[in-house]
C-alpha cells in the first residue's frame, strides 16, 4: 500500500514539471524597481512644485524637454512595475485557472492603457495642450 | 525590537494573531472548536495552562483545543516534558511525534505560542501563559499534533537530493578543499523539521506547487556542493514561477528555523545563480 | 477502511504576526494602493491634457479633507514601498540576511517612511498654491 501511495504523492509533487521560466519576470521587476527609485523622487518633486498651481504651471514645467522625458519614463516604468507586481498577486491568491487567466489579462490590458494614456497626456501637455 | 537569533522570543507583541476571522480560509471540517478543561491536581503550586490542539480521527468531531493545567514543579524543563507528562498522567490519548529530545531528529516540530519550534528545545519558563500548542501549519492532521508530511517529503524527493556526479576514478575519493566544504556550512545542518515551510505564508497559499524554504535550502545545499555535476539540470528544474519564484522574501523561514539556519538567504543564492546564467 | 477527510491544521488563523510577515504584507498592500493611485495619477494627467472643467473637479475632490486623507495615505504607501523596495533590492544581491540585520533594516524602513511622509506634507502645505 505504502509503495503505490508514495508514488501518487511524488507524482503530485512533481506536477507538470518545471516551466523553465520566471527569471525574466523577476528580473524586469527589479529593473523597473531600480529605475523607479530616482524617478519616483523626481515625480514627487514635480507634483510638489505644481501642487495647487493648476494646469498652467504643469504645462510650463512639462514644456521643458528634460522634465517631460523624465515624466514619460516615470509613467512607463510605473505602469510596467504595476503589471508585474499585480500579476504576482493574482497568481498567489487566485486558484481557479479561468479566473486567474481573466485577472491577469485584465491587469495587462489595464497596464497598457495606463501607460499609453499617461505618455500621451504628458506629451500633449508638453507640446502646448488643448487651448 | 531587534531579534538577533531565531531562538529569541519577542518581549512584547502587538498582536498574537492576524486579525482575521477564526474560520478564515478553513474548510468547515478544519474549524477548531472549544475543547475540554483538564484541571490541575490537588495542591499543585506552580501551574501553567497549556492549550493543545486535539483531533480524533475515529470520532466525527471537528478538531478542538483542550486546556491542560500542568504542575511545573513536577515536570521537566522543556515543553516536550510537559507533553509527555500530560500523556503519562492526564490523557494517554494525546498524540505527538518525538524521538531524540535534543533537537537533532526534527520530529517534535510544532506551532508553539504562534511560531514553529521544536518542543524539546523550548523551555517552559520562556513561554507565556497560556501556552498554545498546534501541529505544524497547513498539514492534513492525522491525529492531534501529528500532521501528514508526505507532500513535504515528496517535494524534497522531487529535487533528487543526492550527489549527481559521474563515478570517480577507482583509486581516488572525491576530494573537497576546506574552502569548498565551508560552502555547505549553514545548509548541511538542516534537520528537515519543516518548521520553516509550515510557517511560510507563500507555502500556505501555493504549497501544492511552491517547494517551500526547507526543500529550497536543500536544493541550494546541492548547488553549493563542489562535487556535484548537475548544477545546470538542478537550475532547470527549479526555474519555475511557482516552484521557486513564489518566494517573496517574507523571511518567516529565517525567523523561525530552530537550527538558526537561513533558508531565505539560500533562496536568494538560487535566484542569483539563475540570473548569472542569463548573460 | 473508509477514512473521513482530515482537517487542515490552522496557519494564518493562528501564526503569530512578526516584523517579517507584517512588513511583507504591508509591502503588498501598499503596492495595491499605489496601483490605484497610479491610475488616478494618469487620469489626472489625462484630464489636465484634455483641458475641460473636469480637471478642476478632480482637483477640488483631491483638495477636500477626504481627498487629502487619501493623498496622505498614498504618500505613506509610496515611501514605504520605496524604502522597503530598496531593502528587497539589497536582499536580491544576497546582502543583509543576518536575522539582526533583517530586523534593523525593517525598523529603519518603518521610521524612514514615516519621517519622509511627514516631511513631504510639511513641504506641500507650505507651497504657495496650497492653503
Ligand atoms: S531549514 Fe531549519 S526550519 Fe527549515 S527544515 Fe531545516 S532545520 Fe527545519
Ligand atoms: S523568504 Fe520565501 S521561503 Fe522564506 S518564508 Fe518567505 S516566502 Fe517563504
Ligand atoms: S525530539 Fe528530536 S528534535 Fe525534538
Amino acid at each position: 500500500m505504502a509503495g503505490s501511495d508514495d508514488r501518487a504523492v511524488l507524482r503530485r509533487a512533481r506536477g507538470l514539471g518545471s516551466a523553465k521560466s520566471g527569471v525574466r519576470h523577476w528580473w524586469w521587476q527589479r529593473v523597473t524597481a531600480v529605475a523607479l527609485v530616482p524617478l519616483t523622487v523626481w515625480m514627487l518633486v514635480l507634483l510638489l512644485a505644481t501642487a495647487g498651481e493648476g494646469r498652467r504651471a504643469l504645462m510650463v514645467w512639462l514644456g521643458n524637454p528634460a522634465v517631460s522625458v523624465l515624466t514619460v519614463m516615470f509613467v512607463v516604468m510605473m505602469a510596467w512595475h504595476m503589471v508585474l507586481g499585480l500579476t504576482v498577486i493574482a497568481e498567489d491568491y487566485l486558484h481557479h485557472e479561468g479566473v486567474k487567466f481573466a485577472a491577469i489579462t485584465l491587469i495587462q490590458v489595464g497596464g497598457v492603457i495606463v501607460g499609453v494614456a499617461g505618455v500621451i497626456s504628458v506629451l500633449w501637455l508638453a507640446l502646448g495642450g488643448t487651448q | 525590537m531587534i531579534i538577533r537569533r531565531s531562538e529569541e522570543q519577542p518581549r512584547w507583541t502587538l498582536l498574537r494573531r492576524f486579525p482575521v476571522p477564526r474560520g478564515f480560509h478553513a474548510a468547515s471540517r478544519s474549524r477548531v472548536q472549544a475543547g475540554r478543561e483538564w484541571p490541575a491536581p490537588e495542591g499543585a503550586g506552580n501551574v501553567k495552562r497549556m492549550q493543545v490542539y486535539r483531533y480524533d480521527p475515529e470520532g466525527d468531531e471537528r478538531p478542538r483545543v483542550d486546556t491542560f493545567h500542568v504542575d511545573l514543579d513536577e515536570c521537566g524543563p522543556m515543553l516536550l516534558d510537559a507533553l509527555i507528562k500530560i500523556k503519562n498522567q492526564i490523557d494517554p490519548t494525546l498524540t505527538f511525534r518525538r524521538s531524540c529530545r535534543e533537537g537533532v531528529c526534527g520530529s517534535c516540530a510544532m506551532n508553539i505560542n504562534g511560531t514553529n519550534w521544536l518542543a524539546c528545545t523550548r523551555a517552559l519558563d520562556e513561554l507565556d501563559d497560556p501556552v498554545t500548542v498546534y501541529p505544524l501549519n497547513n498539514l492534513d492532521v492525522i491525529k492531534d499534533l501529528v500532521g501528514d508530511q508526505s507532500h513535504a517529503f515528496a517535494q524534497y524527493a522531487a529535487i533528487r537530493p543526492w550527489l549527481r556526479a559521474s563515478p570517480p576514478p577507482k583509486d581516488r575519493e572525491r576530494l573537497q578543499s576546506p574552502e569548498q566544504r565551508r560552502e555547505l556550512d549553514g545548509y548541511y545542518e538542516c534537520i528537515l523539521c519543516f518548521c520553516c515551510t509550515s510557517g511560510c505564508p507563500s507555502h500556505w497559499w501555493n504549497g501544492d506547487r511552491f517547494l517551500g524554504p526547507a526543500v529550497l535550502l536543500q536544493a541550494w545545499r546541492w548547488l553549493a556542493d563542489s562535487r556535484d555535476e548537475a548544477t545546470g539540470e538542478r537550475l532547470d528544474e527549479l526555474e519555475d514561477p511557482f516552484r521557486l519564484y513564489r518566494c517573496h522574501t517574507i523571511l518567516n523561514c529565517t525567523r523561525t528555523c530552530p537550527k538558526g539556519l537561513n533558508p531565505g538567504k539560500a533562496i536568494a543564492e538560487i535566484k542569483r545563480k539563475l540570473l548569472e546564467r542569463q548573460g | 477502511m473508509t477514512e473521513r477527510t482530515r482537517p487542515r491544521s490552522p496557519h494564518v488563523q493562528i501564526y503569530r504576526p512578526q516584523l517579517t510577515s507584517v512588513l511583507s504584507f504591508t509591502h503588498r498592500l501598499s503596492g495595491i494602493a499605489l496601483s490605484v493611485g497610479g491610475v488616478i495619477l494618469v487620469v489626472w494627467l489625462l484630464l489636465a491634457a484634455a483641458g475641460g472643467s473636469a480637471f478642476g473637479g478632480l482637483n477640488a475632490a483631491l483638495g477636500s479633507w477626504f481627498g487629502r486623507l487619501l493623498l496622505f495615505l498614498w504618500t505613506f504607501a509610496l515611501f514605504f514601498h520605496l524604502c522597503n523596495g530598496i531593502r528587497h533590492l539589497f536582499w536580491d544581491a544576497v546582502l543583509g540576511f543576518e536575522l539582526a540585520n533583517i530586523y534593523r533594516s525593517g525598523w529603519l524602513v518603518v521610521v524612514a517612511s514615516t519621517v519622509l511622509t511627514v516631511l513631504t506634507w510639511v513641504i506641500a502645505m507650505s507651497m504657495p498654491g496650497v492653503a
